[in-house]
């Protein structure tokens, strides 16, 4: 072996960039075509001196968020080996984690271990859901209403299927927001000093006619926060389709699913293929089914992008039935700072359908005084009351707590076995056992 | 090898200025910012590709700093827009003077004359935002310009930018394409609030700036606040740093840590205990909750020697 050390500025350099690009690329760190170009450029600039200088120029260009960063580090060290030094680096790195604000399959695949080279680990899934859906029969209105009406965990995967048709001609509205910006408007209430005045120079500088202008308006941010633990699966598959449908609404949407931990999903769900968003968004989510740690999740929220931005002057809809495995005060505490925050909060609970139902979930219990509306959304027809919710209407006052002896969990909570991994319920249908493969139940 | 780089006497002056990253990070140094190598290798990079840098990270880890601190390197003015909901090109471009047009319009009737259009939109009556001052920036070194708090500004703004960022140049309507004579150093700055569109982020040099280490943190606060002791600056950066490990829903940021210790100077706090902590504790955490977490944790655990 050659001592290529200081050969290295020797090296052909558009290759080199290349083939570093394409590695990144296939490791899920976003590339255009540009960014090997200028990752030349950058060399000619810095000399590389030393592994740390290149790997710094390196980062400058391929990497445009901190959310990559880990991704960038393994291709990089793959490629230039590894010291002792660059160590220290990558664990200072991680001291001060930002938001992550896409935690794209993409790179979660990568980190599950999935070797450089291989098959792109992009969450590609299993075709066969596709081809379920590709047989719907041509939807008779009867059938339809018949499905719009029926309880969600109570539906076949063909229905589920069907479902999203349906929820896709759901309007779900935020109330509107002035903002600072103007548009052009007969009867606005300021001047458009700039179009009065182009105006009057046809008119010899008089200005005959008041060109006006208004605030415009544009609706608020929609922030969907969705329980998928173990007691809320029969509902899951149902309100990830509902999130997805709205996500692919507009572009003021922002979804999360919580069960242990907290994951955005507004990039998973972005895109034209309902069908592949949903398969991406479950595999971005690793704690599916597992128990439910809301207050954490909350504050998770509320301390990483809640209070950053996301959440103020929005809408917020958690969909969760309140079943807590930690502090209920936890709950109460975080729904207290999401509460002066948010726009207006929208509880979705799917057992307030059912016959005599009183808040009794402990978690629930600490939020309600925090929400703005409490509504059921266990079936399609439910759904309708959610997006009326959404778009400020009143809701039926909500019974006052009345804290009884705890019911016990009808569901009970699992807790994840190490090593195991769970993606999203297979196909379909949820299995509506108590317990779910990969997880032992804690009694 | 002639790098391709900045080309013309602007770039000869960057070049001559900034020979290297080692050349750059003690100039910044002697303008009291203190960078470890990977911020110093992006703002090289950026001078010299040249090409905008967006900086992300906490609130009060000097992004906005960087810029002020490269301003002063270059010796160029600093040209700062702060972004705002509902920024549009009329507050960060260029905007017509209307009341001296309209003066004007008068003035040509008293006087039998007509005024042309193309007279009335003309660089007379033009007012000159921050985009386009840095674009008109005579030299003989770019400016360095300031995008503050980007995700602020609504996505339409950032497209707006696009052209800027790409090209140096922007678009008046009435006036046509102004070329920038020598490009401006453009910094953005982003606290992430929302995510950036990707048509920006593909056009610049991305880095996160991350707490300083320990040691590097008593440096900075102590060329900050002169006559401080180290005594004080070391317990400070330490108490600082355990807070941002405990807790709390907003990290201390260096902002944060510089006036603490400035506070404590002021007071004549020679070393920090936890009565000179509980007078001082709203310079450092302005949040009543957190406040409280750090309270109930025991406000000498802060000064417990490592």
């Amino acid at each position: 072996m050659t001592d290529f050390g200081v050969e290295t500025v020797h090296l052909d350099l558009p290759p080199l960039a290349a083939a570093l690009s394409r590695r990144l690329h296939d490791a899920g760190v976003p590339m255009t075509p540009e960014r090997p170009a200028d990752f030349a450029r950058a060399l000619t600039l810095v000399r590389p001196v030393s592994r740390r200088r290149l790997y710094w120029t390196a980062r400058s260009v391929f990497v445009s968020d901190q959310a990559h960063a880990p991704a960038f580090d393994r291709v990089f060290f793959s490629v230039f080996g590894r010291t002792s030094s660059d160590d220290a680096v990558a664990h200072d790195e991680r001291r001060t984690e930002g938001a992550p604000p896409d935690e794209r399959p993409a790179v979660d695949g990568a980190a599950a271990g999935a070797t450089l080279g291989s098959a792109s680990p992009r969450a590609g899934g299993s075709g066969d859901e596709d081809a379920a859906e590709v047989e719907v029969p041509l939807a008779m209105a009867s059938d339809e209403e018949r499905l719009a009406g029926k309880r969600f965990d109570a539906l076949d995967p063909h229905e589920l299927a069907q479902l999203y048709r349906l929820m896709t001609r759901l309007e779900v509205a935020t109330p509107l927001r002035r903002t600072r910006r103007h548009e052009r408007a007969r009867h606005g209430r300021r001047t458009d000093l700039r179009r009065t005045l182009r105006a009057s120079l046809r008119t010899g500088g008089e200005p005959m006619r008041l060109a006006r202008r208004r605030r415009r308006v544009v609706p608020r941010r929609l922030v969907m926060l969705c329980d998928i633990s173990g007691s809320m699966e029969p509902y899951a598959r149902a309100y990830l389709q509902f999130l997805t449908s709205a996500a692919g609404s507009g572009r003021h949407v922002e979804a999360f699913v919580f069960a242990t931990r907290l994951t955005r999903l507004t990039r998973a769900l972005a895109g034209r293929h309902p069908e592949r968003a949903i398969q991406r968004a479950a595999a971005a989510a690793p704690d599916w089914s597992s128990g439910t740690r809301i207050g954490t999740a909350l504050k998770r929220f509320n301390d990483r992008h809640g209070r950053r931005g996301m959440a103020r002057g929005a809408v917020v809809v958690i969909l969760s039935d309140g079943w807590e495995r930690g502090d209920p005060a936890l709950v109460g505490r975080e729904m207290e700072r999401l509460a002066r925050l948010a726009h207006r909060i929208v509880w979705v609970n799917p057992r307030v359908s059912a016959n005599a139902f009183t808040v009794q979930a402990g978690g629930m219990v600490a939020a309600l005084p925090h929400c703005d509306a409490l509504v059921s959304g266990h079936s399609f027809d439910a759904l309708a009351e959610v997006a009326a919710a959404i778009g400020g209407a009143a809701t039926p006052a909500i019974a006052a707590p009345a804290v009884t002896a705890a019911e016990p969990e009808p569901w009970a909570s699992a807790t994840p076995v190490p090593g195991s991994s769970v993606a999203m319920p297979s196909g379909h249908g949820p299995s509506r056992g108590n317990t779910t493969p990969g997880w032992v139940t804690d009694d | 090898m002639n790098p391709p780089e900045g080309t013309g006497q602007a770039g000869g002056e960057v070049r001559r200025v900034v020979p290297d990253v080692e050349t750059l990070a003690r100039r910044l140094a002697d303008v009291d910012y203190l960078v470890d190598e990977g911020l110093a290798t992006s703002l090289f990079l950026s001078l010299r590709l040249p090409q905008p840098l967006l900086l992300e990270g906490e609130a009060g880890v000097g992004k906005t700093e960087a810029a002020k601190a490269l301003a002063a390197v270059l010796d160029t003015p600093l040209i700062r827009l702060q972004c705002y909901e509902g920024i549009d090109a009329a507050e960060a471009l260029y905007e017509w003077n209307y009341p001296r047009q309209l003066l004007s319009i008068k003035l040509a009737e008293a006087g039998g004359e007509t005024l042309s259009e193309e007279a009335l939109f003309g660089p007379d009556y033009l007012i000159r935002r921050p985009l386009l001052r840095a674009l008109e920036h005579p030299g003989p070194r770019p400016a360095v310009l300031l995008i503050d708090e980007i995700d602020r500004a609504d996505d339409d703004f950032e497209a707006f930018l696009l052209e800027l960022l790409a090209e140096a140049t922007v678009t008046i309507p009435e006036l046509g394409t102004i070329v920038a004579t020598h490009p401006p150093i453009i910094v953005l700055t982003s606290n992430r609030t929302r995510d950036l569109h990707d048509a920006v982020k593909r056009r610049c040099l991305y880095h996160w700036i991350d707490y300083p280490s320990a040691p590097r943190e008593v440096e900075i606060v102590r060329r900050r606040v002169k006559g401080a002791s180290e005594t004080l600056a070391v317990q400070v950066a330490d108490a600082v740093s355990r807070m941002r490990d405990s807790d709390v829903q907003k990290p201390p940021g260096i902002a944060e840590a510089i006036d603490w210790l400035a506070a404590l100077s002021l007071l004549g706090v020679e070393t920090l205990d936890a009565a000179a902590v509980g007078r001082t504790l709203g310079s450092v955490l302005k949040y009543d909750e957190d406040q409280e977490v750090i309270r109930a944790a025991g406000l000498e655990q802060l000064v417990l020697k490592r």
